[in-house]
């Protein structure tokens, strides 16, 4: 029994105990089901692979754009990812030098945006700007079926716990529920107030930036932002919706704090504590909502942050926080060219019990 | 007389193509130019000079155009197939990085600080191409939201060099005159205002009467043009090709004025200011210039019109290379490019370079004021010969430190 299963979950206590830092902006990271490594990726065509007790770091090359999404097999040794070429490749995640085990290439026209993996582990989804859900066998990367009936970006894709169904939800706030086994739409829910074009706006604003079953499966958490203000600094409400899965009725979570971007992920906690993490343009917020609760009951306020995952000690969670380098802004401010460089990550592991006196 | 030709053809219902013997009359009709204004600012990594794989470089691919070795954004497939047709500057570097100060700055071109409000350029090229024979305002700006005169544009020319503002690419209200108002009555109701007009002017200043008599006679000569605004009269194909969406109208409302014989027509584009959700946003209103503004070029070619006029394609400045933590772009004008096609350009040029990383001109950097002298040479204007004449003090037209871009010129 390690230090952290001694501990008591709660997300009050929620503290920053290691920082990874890393030169480009990561936008998405999983904990693997060993526990042993962080993936994160974003904007370069790179994986990295950190070691979380060492902190040693392998970059896993063989993408050729941004890092779209990011998904390990339940309990197995493999991880799955795609980018923004529309390309998907499977890994052996704990391989001294991971090489790509198989890949598919144009799983969509344009971006992938979405990955996840069913809970049997047999089946990969992928959703992209091509409006499509489509399913693939984990085992070879062969297609298995398409699904077809969103009308915009796909930004989301959630197994169900129970394995029969998958969620996908799009630009214009509609979630789909899906029969993995026919790829039948079975039901609709509501997420609407995530979008917003202003009658002056040049774009849709919003979407369903992300989805998450609780463990059970009796409820599904949807997020993103609502009342964007323009098209240009797209700023809006960070917003949630809880939605009860058997009946579909919906909760919308609020958050107290001053903050105007997307909340970009979301994940309950073993204790049924909804984890969102936001970005903004003053800096975010990592929200904690108990459930039945529209408010937050505990906020961690910092930098913009992209994802949010779940270690599977369940004591801690893992965020890719924004992290500026040099200077910022409208302009070159004085500098010189050299010093003009990209912006950073800090993948901040919390912890979510107690510190130990 | 253009507007007459053109209206004729129109009328005649020559569709699409006007007949050969009129675009040769129209050929050698005046210099025009359509002016394409994204406001806010375009990002330069996201059109014209994309950086794929680079630490700036963003998401989308590089896709090849119609020149070869020449690539452009994947987001601008229609205008990549008319790369032949177009002058592209990768080189532009200019000085202010405020939308407040920049987009005056970068419309009377920048020019040497004399203490004068230099006029916007439809204003100034109002002021010097020779004027159009036709009933038409000279500067016409279709834009979104409210219209109106906008003397203010004029800066020292005086107020009868404004734009006419439609908003909405529509016509001013109360351009039908109603019915029940006679030809006799409107001429005495006319010259009543002109009477009093002159009475008013005595002791005051001309700019505030111009203004008001200006936007009169302009709304008046309009009246004569409904058909312009008559949108029964475009064709299913032009409106699919252009767009359904306010940009997409717009430009194609700016083509309809241009043929009708307006010297100059801009079409401002608001909200391309992405400090937020950059790459979803540009995914979205790229493909909004795109289209319609190949379509355009098309349109011009195929009229035999390309040769006399202009289409300028351009922001106050572009997007900063680094990319901040709303995944959004500021204001970088040390670095950002443009497109240009027709008169007096070159086609299927590209000039100026940028680093690998795109942050920084790697070749000559030009200036608004190259812009301008570029503008004004390339319609017949010389700006090292033409000054103004502002209360007795000649003023040059251009930025007298600049040049002309010659890589691009014909």
């Amino acid at each position: 029994m390690n230090a952290t299963e001694q501990k008591t979950l709660d997300a009050s206590q929620a503290r920053a105990a290691k920082t990874l830092k890393y030169e480009r902006q990561l936008t998405r990271c999983r904990v693997s089901p060993c526990g042993r490594y962080l993936v994160a990726g974003g904007q370069e065509p790179l994986l990295h692979r950190w070691d979380l007790e060492t902190e040693q770091r392998t970059t896993l090359e063989g993408h050729t754009g941004w890092i779209a999404d990011l998904a390990f097999e339940t309990g197995g040794k493999r991880l799955f990812s795609a980018d923004y070429h529309g390309t998907v490749h499977c890994w052996e995640y704990a391989a001294a030098e991971p090489k790509p085990l198989w890949t598919i290439r144009e799983a969509h026209a344009g971006w992938i945006r979405a990955l996840a993996v069913s809970p049997d582990s047999n089946l990969l989804a992928t959703a992209g700007n091509d409006r499509f859900v489509r399913l693939w066998s984990t085992t070879d990367g062969a297609k298995v079926r398409e699904l077809s009936g969103h009308a915009g970006y796909i930004f989301s894709v959630a197994f169900h716990p129970g394995g029969k169904s998958l969620v996908s939800g799009d630009l214009f706030g509609r979630i789909l529920e899906w029969e993995v086994g026919t790829g039948v739409q079975k039901r609709e829910f509501d997420a609407k107030t995530l979008h917003t074009r202003g009658d002056d706006f040049l774009a849709d604003v919003g979407g369903v930036r992300a989805l998450a079953f609780d463990r059970e499966g009796n409820r599904l958490a949807a997020a993103g932002m609502t009342d964007a203000k323009s098209n240009t600094f797209c700023p809006g409400t960070p917003a949630a919706i809880l939605f009860d899965w058997e009946s579909g009725s919906a909760q919308q979570l609020r958050v107290k704090e001053k903050s105007d971007g997307y909340i970009n992920a979301v994940r309950f906690l073993a204790d049924g504590t909804l984890a969102g993490q936001g970005e903004g343009s003053g800096g975010a917020a990592l929200w904690f909502w108990k459930p039945g609760d529209a408010e937050p009951f505990h906020v961690v306020k910092g930098q913009s942050g992209y994802d949010l995952d779940v270690h599977p000690d369940g004591m801690r969670i893992v965020v890719p926080l924004f992290a500026p380098i040099g200077h910022g802004g409208n302009g070159r401010r004085a500098m010189k060219r050299e010093e003009y460089t990209a912006n950073g990550t800090q993948v901040t592991v919390f912890e979510l019990f107690a510190k130990p006196v | 007389m253009l507007g007459t030709l053109a209206g004729a053809a129109t009328a005649c219902g020559l569709g699409q193509l006007l007949q050969p013997a009129v675009a040769e009359e129209l050929k050698s009709q005046q210099k025009q130019v359509i002016f394409l204004w994204l406001d806010g600012g375009i990002s330069q990594l996201e059109s014209w000079d994309p950086k794929p794989g680079t630490v700036f470089g963003g998401p989308f691919r590089a896709i090849p155009t119609s020149v070869p070795g020449v690539h452009v954004s994947e987001l601008l497939p229609h205008s990549a197939q008319r790369m032949h047709k177009l002058a592209v500057v990768r080189s532009m570097s200019t000085k202010d990085e405020n939308h407040s100060t920049g987009v005056p700055r970068i419309l009377r071109g920048d020019p040497k600080n004399r203490g004068v409000d230099y006029p916007y350029l439809g204003s100034a090229l109002s002021k010097l191409l020779p004027p159009p024979e036709n009933n038409l305002p000279p500067y016409i700006w279709v834009k979104p939201g409210r219209g109106g005169f906008i003397w203010q544009h004029a800066g020292f020319l005086g107020a009868r060099y404004g734009a006419l503002a439609l908003g909405e690419g529509k016509p001013p209200i109360h351009i039908h005159r109603p019915e029940t108002i006679s030809d006799a009555t409107d001429e005495a109701r006319n010259a009543l205002r002109i009477g009093m007009n002159k009475r008013f002017r005595q002791r005051r200043r001309d700019s505030e009467i111009d203004a008001y008599e200006s936007s009169y006679d302009m709304a008046l000569k309009l009246m004569q043009r409904k058909d312009l605004f008559d949108d029964s009269r475009l064709s299913a194909a032009d409106i699919e090709r252009y767009g359904t969406h306010p940009l997409g109208r717009h430009i194609l409302q700016a083509r309809r004025l241009i043929e009708a014989g307006v010297q100059f027509v801009q079409v401002t584009s608001y909200h391309w200011d992405t400090h937020g959700d950059n790459f979803n946003m540009h995914l979205d209103l790229v493909p909004q210039i795109d289209r319609p503004f190949a379509a355009l070029i098309d349109d011009l070619e195929e009229r035999g019109m390309l040769d006399n006029v202009m289409v300028v394609l351009m922001s106050e400045f572009g997007r900063t290379p680094k990319i901040n933590q709303r995944i959004g772009r500021d204001h970088w004008p040390e670095a950002w490019s443009l497109a240009m096609a027709g008169c007096g350009l070159k086609r299927g040029v590209v000039t100026g370079k940028t680093t690998n990383d795109g942050a920084w001109v790697d070749s000559t950097p030009y200036d608004v004021g190259h812009l301008f002298h570029t503008i004004f040479t390339a319609l017949g204007v010389d700006p090292h010969f033409t000054e103004y004449m502002n209360n007795g003090q000649p003023l040059p037209i251009a930025h007298e430190d600049c040049e002309a871009i010659r890589e691009i010129m014909a």
